[in-house]
C-alpha cells in the first residue's frame, strides 16, 4: 500500500483499468491505482515519468484519461461513476495538471542544463568532443564538477529583475475613432498586465466575471465605458460594474493619506497651495477648509486626487511582493502601496537625517591616529646602486702620473687624420660582424614561432593543451590519495592520460614531423605528462611498501 | 626659410679619461685618443652632411670637468672670417666640417694640456656630461622657431669603468631623457656597463660593446649614424638583456628574492628582526610546529 510518510491528494473511486474496478490515487510524487478490494498498487506512475495526459473528447460515451509516459508507454483510466464520472475525470486531470509541470522541469532540467552549457561555451564544447566523444574520459567524470559548479550560476542567473510598470499605461491606450462614432481601444497584453497590477481589484473583477458571465472583450468594453475609467468620477448608481471598484479606491487613498508619509523632516501637514501672489510662497492666513471651493476646484480636487492615488499604486506594484492569491482571499488593505516602505522608518531616522546635512566628513578635522615617523639611520644606502663597492682595477699613484703624461704628450702633437681612419679590411671585418649572422647579430633575427607554424596546427595544439589541462587536473586533485574513491580515481586517471597520449598527442607530433621541421610544439605537454606518470609511479611503489 | 623637416640633433659625449687612456696607450698603441677622436669627427661630419638641418654638439667627459668641444662658445655658425689661421677650407671640404673639426682639436688639446693629476679623482665624470647633454638639448628646442621640431639622441662612448658614487645622478638623468623623449645610444670600447645598459634599455636607445676597437668608426658610421626613425628600416644587432636584478643594501650582492622592509623599503638578502636602516622590529609568527618534525621557519615582515 501506499507509504505512510506519502501524501495523498485526491482519491477517486469507480475507475477501471484494464477492464477492472478500482481505485485511483493521486499523491504527492506518484499517481498509483489499486483494483477494488485489493490492498497493492498495481499501477503506479511517478510524475516525473509522465510526459504528459490526455482526456477522451466531451461528447465521447467513455471518460477517459490517458497518461503517457516518458518511454511511450500509455495508461488509460476509465472513470465509471454513474453521477459525477466527467468531475472526477476534471478534478483528476486538474491535478494532474498543476503536479506535473512541477516534476518534469527536474527530470530535463540537468539534461537542459548541460546542453545549455556546452552551447553557450565553444571552449567547453571542444573539449567535451575531445575528451568525452573519443572515449577518454566518461561523460559523468566529465560533468562531474561542471555540473555543481554551474547549478549555483543558474540558480543567480535566473532571478531576473522584474520589469516596472509605467506610469502612463493608461494613457498609451490611444482609442482610435472608428467611423462612425465610435472608438477603438487596442489592449496588448503588456497593458492588461499593467492594469491588473496597479488596480487589484479590477482584477479582481476580472477572475469573477470572465468567463462566467462576460467574456473578455464585454468585460473590457464596460471597462472603457464605466466612469471608473473615466476623468471624472460621479457614481452612477450599483448597476456599474466598477462602482465598487470606486469606492475601494477612495478606500484605499483614504488609508494611504491616513498613514503618511513616515520621513521626518516633512511635515505634509503644512503644505498649502495658497500663495500671496505668483512667486511670493505660501501665505500664512487661516487655511480654507473644504466648503467654500468653488466648483472649478472641485474638479481639480477631484482629478488631483486621481492621478495621486494612480501614482501610488503604480509605485506599489514595485513593492507589493504577494501575489493574486492573496488578494483573492480579499485582502483590501494591500490596495494601499505605503504599508510596506514605511515600516522601515525609525525615530532615529530624524537625527541621523539632520546630522548628514550639516556634517561634512572632508571638513572634519583629523584626530589622526598617531603614526609612526620615519626615520632613517643609514640612507646613503639607497644611493647606492647594483654596482660593486670597490672598482675593479686599482691604479698606483705612478700609473695615474705616468698616464697623463703620455696623454698630454699625445693630445700636444694632434693633428686630425680623418683619411687613416679605417683601412678597408678592418671595415670588411667590422661590416661582417654586424650583417646578419654575424657575432653581434645571434639572437635577434629569430623568426617568432607563430609566423613559422601555420594556424590550423595552432588552433589544434590550443585545443590539445586544454584537452590536457583538464585531465591533468582531474589527476592531480586526487593527491593527496586518502580515500578508496580516489585511488580508483588516480588509477583511472592515469590511464585517461595514458589514451590521450596514444590517441591525440602522437598523432599530433607524427603530422607536425611529417609537414614542418624540428619545431618542438609537444615537448612541454609530453613534460607535463611524464611528470604525472611519475607521481603515479612513486606513489603506487609507495603504496606497494605500505602494504608489503 | 623654414623647413618641413624635423631637425635631429645628435650630442656626442665621449669619455677622455686620462687615467683610461694613458694606460691604453701603453697596452695598445694602434687604438689611442687621436684615433678615438678622428672616428668620431668622421662620424660626426657624417651627421651634419645627412642633411642640411642637421646638428651637432660633441661634449668631452673628464675626470674633472666636462667640456664642450662643438659648439664653442664664442664661435657663431657663419663667422668663418673670424678664423685667424685657416680661411676656408684647405682640401675642398665643406667649410662648416673643416670650421667644426678644427675647433674639436683645438678644444681637446686645450683640455688635455689643463689635466692635473688629482689621486682622488680618477673618474669620468659622465653623469655630469649626459646632464649638461640634456641641458644643452632643452636649450637647443626652446630656441627653435615656431613649428619646428626636433628629435635628438645622445651617443656615449665610453672607455673607462663605470661610477658606482654616480650611480643616483645617472638614473635621474635617464629617467629625464625618457621624459623627454631623447635616445641614449651607448657605444662601449672596455668594459660592459650596467648603467649604460639600462639607459639605453629605458630610453630605447642602442648599446653595443664593439669588439674591435680600431674599426670603431665602422661600427659608428653603421649602428649610431641614422636615426630612430631610420633605424626601424634597418636590421641592427638586437637588444642585450639587461640585468635588472636589484643589490641588497647589506652585501651589495645582487639579488633575486630577498626581504623588503615594509617602513623604508630598504632590500636585505636575509631575514634580520630589526630592519637596520629604519630601527623597526618586525616578529616573526611560526606555526605550530610539531614535536617531532622539524619545520622551516617561514617569515613575514
Amino acid at each position: 500500500m501506499a507509504t505512510s510518510s506519502e501524501e495523498v491528494l485526491l482519491i477517486v473511486k469507480r475507475v477501471r483499468q484494464k477492464k477492472q474496478d478500482g481505485a485511483l490515487y493521486l499523491m504527492a510524487e506518484r499517481v498509483a491505482w489499486a483494483p477494488e478490494g485489493k490492498d497493492r498498487f498495481s499501477v503506479s506512475h511517478l510524475y516525473a515519468d509522465i510526459r504528459c495526459q490526455k482526456i477522451s473528447p466531451d461528447g465521447k460515451s467513455k471518460i477517459q484519461l490517458q497518461l503517457v509516459l516518458h518511454t511511450g508507454e500509455t495508461t488509460n483510466f476509465h472513470f465509471t461513476s454513474e453521477s459525477s464520472a466527467v468531475k472526477d475525470r476534471d478534478a483528476a486531470k486538474d491535478l494532474l495538471q498543476q503536479l506535473l509541470p512541477k516534476f518534469k522541469r527536474k527530470a530535463n532540467k540537468e539534461l537542459e542544463e548541460k546542453n545549455r552549457m556546452l552551447q553557450e561555451d565553444p571552449l567547453l564544447f571542444q573539449l567535451y568532443k575531445d575528451l568525452v566523444v573519443s572515449q577518454v574520459i566518461s561523460a559523468e567524470e566529465f560533468w562531474a564538477n561542471r555540473v555543481s559548479m554551474n547549478s549555483v550560476d543558474h540558480s543567480l542567473t535566473s532571478s531576473k529583475q522584474e520589469v516596472g510598470i509605467s506610469a502612463a499605461f493608461l494613457a498609451d491606450v490611444r482609442p482610435q475613432t472608428d467611423g462612425c462614432n465610435g472608438l477603438r481601444y487596442n489592449l496588448t497584453s503588456d497593458i492588461i498586465e499593467s492594469i491588473f497590477r496597479t488596480y487589484p481589484a479590477v482584477k479582481q473583477k476580472y477572475r469573477e466575471n470572465v468567463p462566467h458571465n462576460l467574456t473578455e472583450k464585454e468585460f473590457w468594453t464596460r471597462f472603457f465605458q464605466s466612469h471608473y475609467f473615466h476623468r471624472d468620477r460621479i457614481s452612477t448608481g450599483s448597476q456599474d460594474l466598477f462602482a465598487e471598484c470606486g469606492k475601494l479606491d477612495e478606500q484605499g487613498l483614504k488609508s494611504m493619506v491616513g498613514q503618511g508619509v513616515r520621513n521626518p523632516m516633512v511635515d505634509l501637514m503644512s503644505f498649502e497651495d495658497k500663495s500671496l501672489d505668483e512667486g511670493y510662497g505660501i501665505s500664512s492666513g487661516p487655511s480654507t477648509s473644504g466648503h467654500n471651493k468653488t466648483l472649478k476646484e472641485n474638479s481639480n480636487a477631484a482629478i488631483i486626487k486621481r492621478f495621486n492615488h494612480h501614482s501610488a499604486m503604480v509605485l506599489a506594484t514595485g513593492l507589493r511582493k504577494q501575489d493574486a492569491q492573496n488578494e483573492q482571499n480579499g485582502e483590501t488593505s494591500s490596495t494601499d502601496g505605503n504599508s510596506k516602505d514605511s515600516d522601515f522608518f525609525q525615530p532615529s531616522v530624524k537625527k541621523v537625517k539632520l546630522k548628514e546635512s550639516i556634517e561634512y566628513a572632508d571638513l572634519v578635522q583629523e584626530n589622526g591616529r598617531k603614526a609612526v615617523s620615519l626615520n632613517l639611520k643609514k640612507s646613503d644606502r639607497y644611493s647606492h646602486g647594483p654596482t660593486p663597492v670597490q672598482c675593479q682595477q686599482y691604479a698606483t699613484s705612478q700609473d695615474i702620473i705616468n698616464s697623463v703624461n703620455c696623454i698630454r704628450h699625445e693630445t700636444a702633437d694632434y693633428t686630425p687624420r680623418l683619411t687613416q681612419v679605417l683601412s678597408s679590411s678592418t671595415a670588411n671585418t667590422a661590416i661582417a660582424a654586424l650583417s646578419p649572422g654575424g657575432v653581434l647579430m645571434q639572437g635577434g633575427t629569430q623568426q617568432a614561432i607563430n609566423q613559422m607554424v601555420p594556424n590550423d596546427a595552432q588552433c589544434e595544439l590550443k585545443h590539445l593543451y586544454v584537452a590536457a589541462g583538464e585531465l591533468l587536473r582531474h589527476f592531480w586533485s586526487c593527491f593527496p590519495v586518502n580515500t578508496p574513491f580516489l585511488e580508483e580515481k588516480v588509477v583511472k586517471m592515469r590511464s585517461n592520460l595514458e589514451r590521450f597520449q596514444v590517441t591525440k598527442l602522437c598523432p599530433f607530433q607524427e603530422k607536425m614531423q611529417r609537414q614542418y621541421l624540428s619545431t618542438n610544439l609537444t615537448g612541454h605537454l609530453e613534460e607535463m605528462l611524464q611528470t604525472a606518470y611519475n607521481k603515479f609511479h612513486t606513489w603506487q611503489t609507495r603504496r606497494m611498501l605500505r602494504k608489503t | 626659410m623654414a623647413s618641413d623637416d624635423e631637425l635631429s640633433l645628435l650630442v656626442i659625449v665621449v669619455d677622455v679619461n686620462p687615467i683610461w687612456w694613458g694606460q691604453q696607450a701603453q697596452r695598445e698603441p694602434e687604438f689611442t685618443l687621436s684615433k678615438c677622436m678622428d672616428s668620431v669627427m668622421v662620424m660626426s661630419n657624417a651627421h651634419l652632411v645627412m642633411t642640411r638641418s642637421n646638428k651637432l654638439a660633441i661634449i668631452a667627459s673628464h675626470c674633472q670637468e666636462s667640456h664642450f668641444l662643438y659648439p664653442n662658445k664664442h664661435w657663431k655658425a657663419g663667422d668663418f672670417a673670424g678664423d685667424e689661421s685657416s680661411c676656408g677650407s684647405r682640401d675642398g671640404k665643406y667649410e662648416l666640417l673643416t670650421v667644426g673639426n678644427d675647433l674639436i682639436t683645438e678644444e681637446i688639446k686645450n683640455l688635455m694640456e689643463r689635466t692635473e693629476v688629482r689621486g682622488q679623482q680618477t673618474e669620468t665624470l659622465l653623469a655630469g656630461s649626459l646632464a649638461k647633454a640634456l641641458c644643452y638639448i632643452h636649450r637647443v628646442t626652446k630656441e627653435l622657431e615656431a613649428g619646428q621640431e626636433m628629435k635628438s639622441r645622445i651617443l656615449v662612448i665610453k672607455a673607462a669603468d663605470d661610477s658606482a658614487l654616480q650611480y643616483m645622478n645617472f638614473m635621474n638623468v635617464i629617467f629625464a631623457a625618457q621624459k623627454q623623449s631623447i635616445l641614449i645610444d651607448a657605444c662601449v670600447l672596455d668594459a660592459d656597463s650596467g648603467l649604460l645598459q639600462q639607459a639605453s634599455d629605458i630610453t630605447g636607445g642602442l648599446y653595443l660593446k664593439v669588439p674591435q676597437k680600431i674599426a670603431l668608426a665602422q661600427y659608428l658610421l653603421w649602428v649610431f649614424l641614422p636615426d630612430s626613425d631610420q633605424r626601424s628600416q634597418l636590421v641592427l644587432p638586437p637588444p642585450v638583456h639587461v640585468d635588472y636584478r636589484a643589490a641588497c643594501f647589506c652585501h651589495r650582492n645582487l639579488i633575486e628574492i630577498g626581504y623588503v622592509c615594509s617602513v623604508c623599503l630598504s632590500i636585505f638578502c636575509n631575514f634580520s628582526p630589526i630592519c637596520t636602516t629604519c630601527e623597526t622590529a618586525f616578529k616573526i609568527a611560526l606555526p605550530h610546529a610539531m614535536k617531532a618534525k622539524k619545520k622551516k621557519l617561514k617569515p613575514t615582515t
